[in-house]
């Protein structure tokens, strides 16, 4: 009766194979292994791509599995980027800081170095301090604990005060969308410590490496692939038991779940807090490809597309989380980047760059109505998983003692 | 006999309206109680109030050997003391199989921690199958419960209760929607289970009730009418008046 977990859940072997094949062949074609067919960028896309791709799984788990309509993971997502970022930009200052000092007769010391340093990255927001959150940002150990901590820390604290306070629907929604503007609104500040709306940049040279952008740009690329087989397997592995019953149920029936002897505000809690964590790991991967981050990634539409992807793609089965990110993020930087051709109507001409978002839109609204499934139940077609078939509705007053097959005589 | 629950003077309102006035009611650890009333009598917010759903304005309602008060309890915590609640609409999770629904339901730690790392062991699956044995849905334990009939869901709901193994059952309407074959069964289930425990019962319909052979609690805007055998209480005056009379 019960069977294996893999027998219950193909994809968990299928899903990493796919990604492992795809990474190979990527990495045969790209420029940094010699063959040059993919460039650079398009493998930094392609890596980026499959950041998104782990956010929108724990998207999935959030929202398609447990219930919860967050519309603030991005958040998250971003401040994993802000913690790897600050090492990365404090270590590279910090070389280039050493290397020109040591140019000057007298060694400098180490406060001086520390002041330079300063100097640099807060000279663009008119400040040569360093704020406290930069505290371990000479640490790459330390900041890699805050790509997880900060991120699990903050959800936990919200996700307390909301869920301890029974809001949910459209009213926890809003809660997470002001969380994020919220921060966003923060950092722009020149005085939040982050360098307001410059962000962070340069993040694509890692520090002590030499090796060109051809080959980080790989390296980051497996990464983010392994990254994301492990998310996936994760959140499989998650969903797959009776942790995934009850979070499946209090998606369906969160007052059952309750009187069933489960404290659902804790199981929410777990799953935000959970979430936010992998979300923070996508971004402390995403923005070293991107090379920048700043305030403007995690302003509240951001989550909003994240919803999007996983509603395009499917909610409530990973893979579809994974189809539907990689399809509209790739579809967008295509439209985006000019790459489609205008459609000219003789009186008006289409400019695709800004109409996509129009279609992104519809295409949306046209998923929620006409295909709830998303693109993930295209692969229903195939594998005959129906939609239980509900029989046994209440048939009402008149014919409620009748059997269904009595009753429609 | 000591009581299992003990309710005494509680009232609840809702915006001025009083849906429950001072009621008291008692039930014993192993006793079948069937509560009968017109609609709006209060069956339902009692039941609320039980569970922790709903906070009384005043009263006490007191559980167990050690009188401890469920008003301070959150919904989980009463229900991990050992009170189920079966709905009257059928609530089972229908997006899983009955054999998820009564893994889900079965006696076991509710913290998530112990959850994540919990694989049903053989005994657990043994137990499922002799539950759904009880509750007749043997040959339908990897169907998708939402594919079940109206009376299969609330067999599951039932067999769900049970696998919870509660000291107190709390059970609305549960032959609604039944054939007459199938209130048999529910009857043969409930009475079995009110061997060994408290069973409340809410219902409207009198033949059921009477199948149940047990004590009943009439309720009446909010406050117990009267409280006996079947016979005793059709046979009173004011309840004739407000319920059987109409």
């Amino acid at each position: 009766m019960q069977r294996s977990f893999i027998a219950r859940n193909p994809s968990v072997l299928l899903f990493p194979a796919l990604l492992a094949l795809f990474t190979l062949v990527v990495t045969v074609l790209s420029e940094g292994f010699g063959v040059g067919v993919i460039s650079t960028s398009f493998v930094k896309t392609l890596g980026k791509t499959l950041c998104l791709c782990l956010v929108a799984v724990a998207m999935d788990l959030v929202w398609g599995f447990t219930g919860i309509l967050s519309l603030g993971h991005f958040a998250f997502f971003g401040i994993g980027g802000y913690m790897i970022g600050m090492w990365l930009m404090y270590e590279r200052t910090r070389l280039i800081v050493v290397q020109s000092l040591s140019q000057a007769e007298i060694p400098p010391t180490p406060t001086e170095v520390v002041d330079a340093i300063g100097n640099q990255i807060f000279g663009v927001v008119g400040s040569s301090e360093f704020p406290w959150i930069w505290g371990f940002a000479d640490s790459l150990f330390l900041q890699l604990i805050l790509v997880v901590l900060v991120p699990g820390l903050l959800a936990l604290v919200f996700g307390w005060l909301a869920f301890r306070s029974r809001v949910a629907g459209v009213y926890l929604s809003i809660l997470t969308q002001a969380m994020t503007l919220a921060l966003a609104l923060y950092l722009f500040q020149n005085d939040s410590g982050l360098r307001g709306n410059n962000g962070l940049s340069g993040l694509q040279n890692l520090p002590n490496v030499s090796a060109p952008q051809a080959v980080v740009s790989l390296w980051f690329f497996w990464g983010s692939a392994f990254a994301l087989a492990i998310g996936y397997l994760l959140a499989a592995w998650l969903v797959s038991g009776k942790f995934g019953s009850v979070i499946r149920g209090i998606r369906d029936n969160e007052a059952r779940v309750r009187f069933l002897g489960y404290s659902v505000e804790i199981y929410k809690l777990t799953i935000f807090t959970l979430t936010a964590m992998i979300a923070g790991i996508a971004g402390a991967l995403y923005y070293p490809q991107a090379g920048i981050i700043n305030p403007a990634e995690i302003a509240p539409i951001a989550s909003i597309y994240l919803a999007v992807w996983v509603a395009i793609g499917g909610r409530g089965r990973l893979y579809g989380a994974v189809i539907g990110a990689a399809f509209v993020s790739l579809l967008s930087t295509w439209f985006t980047g000019g790459q489609a051709p205008d459609i000219p109507l003789g009186f008006y001409t289409i400019k695709l760059v800004d109409w996509w978002l129009v279609l992104l839109g519809l295409s949306f609204v046209g998923v929620t109505l006409f295909a709830p499934k998303g693109m993930g139940g295209l692969v229903d077609l195939w594998t005959a998983r129906r939609t239980p078939n509900r029989h046994g509705a209440d048939l009402g007053p008149d014919a409620g003692s009748l059997r269904e097959q009595e009753a429609k005589q | 006999m000591s009581a299992l629950l003990e309710v005494s003077g509680v009232s609840v309102s809702f915006d001025g309206f009083r849906a429950i006035n001072n009621l008291s009611f008692r039930i014993g650890a192993a006793e079948m109680r069937a509560v009968i009333g017109p609609n709006g009598a209060g069956k339902t917010t009692f039941m609320d109030v039980v569970t922790g759903k709903t906070r009384p304005d005043e009263g006490h309602v007191l559980w167990g050997e050690k009188s401890q008060s469920l008003l301070t309890m959150s919904e989980a915590k009463i229900a991990q003391a050992g009170v189920g609640r079966k709905f009257q609409k059928p609530t089972v999770f229908e997006d899983q199989t009955v054999e998820e629904n009564l893994l889900m339901a079965l006696r076991k730690p509710r913290g998530w921690f112990a959850v994540l790392a919990y694989r049903p062991s053989e005994h657990d699956l043994e137990r499922v199958v002799e539950l759904a044995k009880e509750i007749g849905l043997s040959d339908a334990l990897t169907r998708k419960s939402g594919e079940l009939s109206h009376g299969q869901k609330q067999w599951l709901e039932i067999g769900m209760l049970l696998a919870q193994e509660p000291r107190l059952l709390l059970v609305d309407e549960p032959a609604a929607g039944m054939t007459p074959a199938e209130r048999e069964q529910t009857t043969a289930i409930l009475v079995e289970a009110a061997k060994t425990r408290a069973v409340v019962v809410v219902e409207h319909d009198m033949e059921f009730v009477r199948r149940l052979n047990c004590k009943v609690t009439v309720l009446h805007e909010g406050a117990v009418l009267a409280e006996g055998s079947l016979d005793h209480v059709t046979s009173n005056q004011d309840v004739i008046d407000v319920y059987l009379g109409r």
